[in-house]
């Protein structure tokens, strides 16, 4: 009895579906302009997602290649007050570090850095700036600024007290290549130092601010100043940048006393705010596009209640029950979910797929976009989870949508619906 | 004696409004398995009313509807909806049939809602089509079908859930004659060889013809029952 029940109500489901799916098929325009709609709906939100995937992801991960890395390692006192000295460790103690750091699984590589706060002069004026004494050899591999370089060269010609000033901060103090500046600094004891240095390169991220306020010099020639070698900073690059943060914890976890880790996101917290921010936009976006197709929805399966009346009528009148009818009316509105969810995600994952190929030019608005360290042309990026959130958003819209109509021809009185009236 | 299939007392239907309507006004009548009975009457007569009553679709303002001994005006909605599913089968004036499904198909699935076994649809569908000569129409659906042949789909529909009578509301009302004749002599030869009682609610003389009891309404009231 119950397998012969269960058999019923198998054979009776697989009967809703027929009855649904034919029913879609009945008024060909009207199904077809709603489930255009949703492939429309969803094609859009895909292209939206991956156009905004890509550019987020494009800033940050020019902003960890070129200066930030994925995590950093600073003496703790230096995130509060980046005095010359708060060093990370002295020469043997930076090597046993790195040597402790770059051991661990997930990491590609490290390179060590001399950060001072300090000023740069030149004949017209003078700005503070971020002096950086990197290890020439270490950036090439470990960053991208080498790349960066819109005139002279990434340490490579010979010559003492070279210095690659951003492009932007070389036009606001109105130097060219070769032009001679002063920086001001302290050293290792505290003291006001100073050194004059020519400029060798000038370079350009895609992040404006940092062009204006970071200087790049050999740390032999900032030694000779300094006295000694100063490790102030120790970027560690990852082999993926997945879970940035949970790494960043279990490098922390090694690190000894007095040292702290940060991941990108804390070093450059507006790159984590614009991720989170994002985030948030894109599922506003979502929401707005699946209110409209609720809307579409719902009216269409209005209409197809008033047109179906008498036959509904009949259904209830023979004894079919509210559960039976409203589930009927349930399965016909996601059916058309299901029909025009596919399509579209189909359609948005290759048209995403074609952009990422392309690319999206946007260099009439180069400039703006370098203000947000984005570059001009966009790459959009494929997300499947957000497939996932897009399939479960059509469902639920749909859900939502067969209420109306549902409770619509429930409230059908079976007499006066077989009459037309 | 055959056994009283429907039995009603004092029924009464009044629509309220500005001036109160007696569509049904004490009627009182019992019918008994294997009838032919035709309501006879003009339109606005109530003859409506009271098949829309007996089939349990309008509840009465008095008066009692028992039908195989049930008292249906004491049911919930539910139970209404069970009770009509498993003992009342309709016949509607614009056959009223699912369009996208094939003449096999609607006749089933009366019987899917009753949970009726798969080997016992299919049978009970294909002789049913064939009682009412669409044997060889099984696939076809509606729009495919001539009105007559729809409305003697809708007969075999309102035969497959095994009611204990057949309500037919002006059934030959959408027909040609010779589309209502066939009509007519599959429900007689269903009644006579089957046993199945027929309520027709008609002003059509053919079907006053055939019936074996005419029962005239007018203002709500039995006229006559011969």
């Amino acid at each position: 009895m119950e397998n012969h029940e269960f058999e019923s109500g198998k054979k009776y489901a697989f009967m809703i579906f027929k009855v649904a799916w034919r029913n879609i098929w009945r008024a060909k325009v009207r199904s077809f302009i709603v489930i255009g709609s949703i492939v429309v709906g969803i094609w859009a939100g895909l292209l939206i997602i991956g156009f905004s995937f890509g550019m987020n992801n494009e800033r940050t991960a020019s902003a960890i290649g070129t200066t930030t890395g994925h995590a950093q390692i600073h003496h703790q006192d230096f995130d509060a007050e980046p005095l010359s000295t708060a060093v990370v460790a002295d020469s043997s103690g930076t090597v046993a570090l790195r040597q402790k750091v770059q051991a661990l699984p997930f990491v590609s590589g490290t390179a060590q850095r001399t950060v001072l706060g300090g000023m740069i002069n030149s004949a017209k004026s003078a700005r503070a700036v971020r002096i950086m004494g990197v290890w020439p050899e270490e950036e090439r591999i470990q960053t991208t600024l080498p790349d960066c370089m819109v005139e002279g060269d990434f340490f490579e010609a010979d010559g003492r007290n070279r210095l690659l000033i951003g492009e932007k901060l070389a036009k606001r103090l109105g130097l060219k290549l070769r032009s001679k500046v002063v920086l001001t600094f302290q050293d290792a004891a505290g003291d006001l130092s100073r050194a004059s240095f020519r400029i060798s390169g000038i370079y350009k991220t895609l992040n404006a601010t940092w062009d204006e306020f970071h200087v790049y010099v050999d740390h032999e020639d900032l030694e000779k100043s300094l006295g000694t070698p100063l490790v102030h900073e120790v970027l560690v690059r990852f082999e993926e940048t997945v879970d940035t943060q949970e790494k960043a914890n279990a490098l922390a976890e090694v690190m000894p006393a007095g040292l702290a880790v940060k991941s990108w996101k804390q070093v450059r917290p507006e790159l984590g705010f614009a991720d989170d921010m994002m985030a948030i936009m894109l599922v506003l976006v979502l929401g707005i596009i699946m209110m409209a197709l609720l809307f579409g929805i719902i009216n269409n399966m209005l209409m197809a209640i008033l047109e179906r009346r008498r036959e509904l009528g009949m259904l209830m009148a023979v004894g079919m029950n509210k559960r039976k009818l409203f589930m009927m009316i349930l399965v016909e509105t996601l059916m058309l979910g299901f029909v025009g969810g596919p399509i579209g995600i189909l359609l948005g994952d290759l048209s995403t797929r074609a952009m990422m190929r392309i690319g999206i030019d946007l260099s009439s608005k180069q400039d703006g976009l370098a203000e947000l360290g984005v570059q001009s042309m966009i790459y959009p990026e494929i997300v499947p989870s957000y497939y996932l959130i897009i399939a479960v958003m059509v469902i639920t819209t749909a859900l939502i949508a067969s209420i109306l109509p549902a409770i619509k021809a429930l409230k059908l009185n079976p007499v006066e619906a077989i009459r037309g009236i | 004696m055959s056994k009283p299939v429907i039995e009603v007392k004092n029924l009464e239907k009044v629509y309220e409004g500005v001036v109160p309507v007696h569509a049904v006004n004490g009627i009182s009548l019992t019918i008994t398995q294997g009838e032919f009975t035709a309501l006879k009457g003009p339109s606005g007569c109530g003859k409506t009313t009271l098949l829309n009553m007996l089939g349990g679709l309008d509840q009465p303002t008095k008066g009692s509807i028992a039908i195989g001994g049930v008292d249906i005006t004491t049911l919930s909605e539910n139970e209404l909806i069970d009770f009509r599913l498993r003992n009342i089968g309709f016949v509607f004036q614009a056959y009223n049939l699912i369009p996208v499904l094939s003449a096999q198909e609607n006749v089933s699935f009366i019987m899917l809602l009753q949970n009726r076994p798969k080997e016992e649809r299919e049978q009970r569908a294909r002789q049913l089509l064939e009682a009412v000569g669409l044997g060889d129409k099984e696939d076809k659906r509606p729009g495919q079908l001539s009105g007559g042949q729809q409305q003697r789909v809708a007969v075999a529909r309102a035969l497959a859930s095994k009611p204990q009578f057949v309500l037919a509301d002006e059934p030959t009302a959408n027909l040609d004659s010779q589309s209502t004749a066939n009509l007519l002599d599959i429900m007689e030869r269903l009644n006579k060889e089957e046993g199945m009682t027929f309520v027709f609610a008609t002003h059509d003389d053919r079907v006053i013809k055939k019936a074996r009891r005419i029962i005239s309404i007018e203002d709500g009231k039995v006229l006559s029952d011969n």
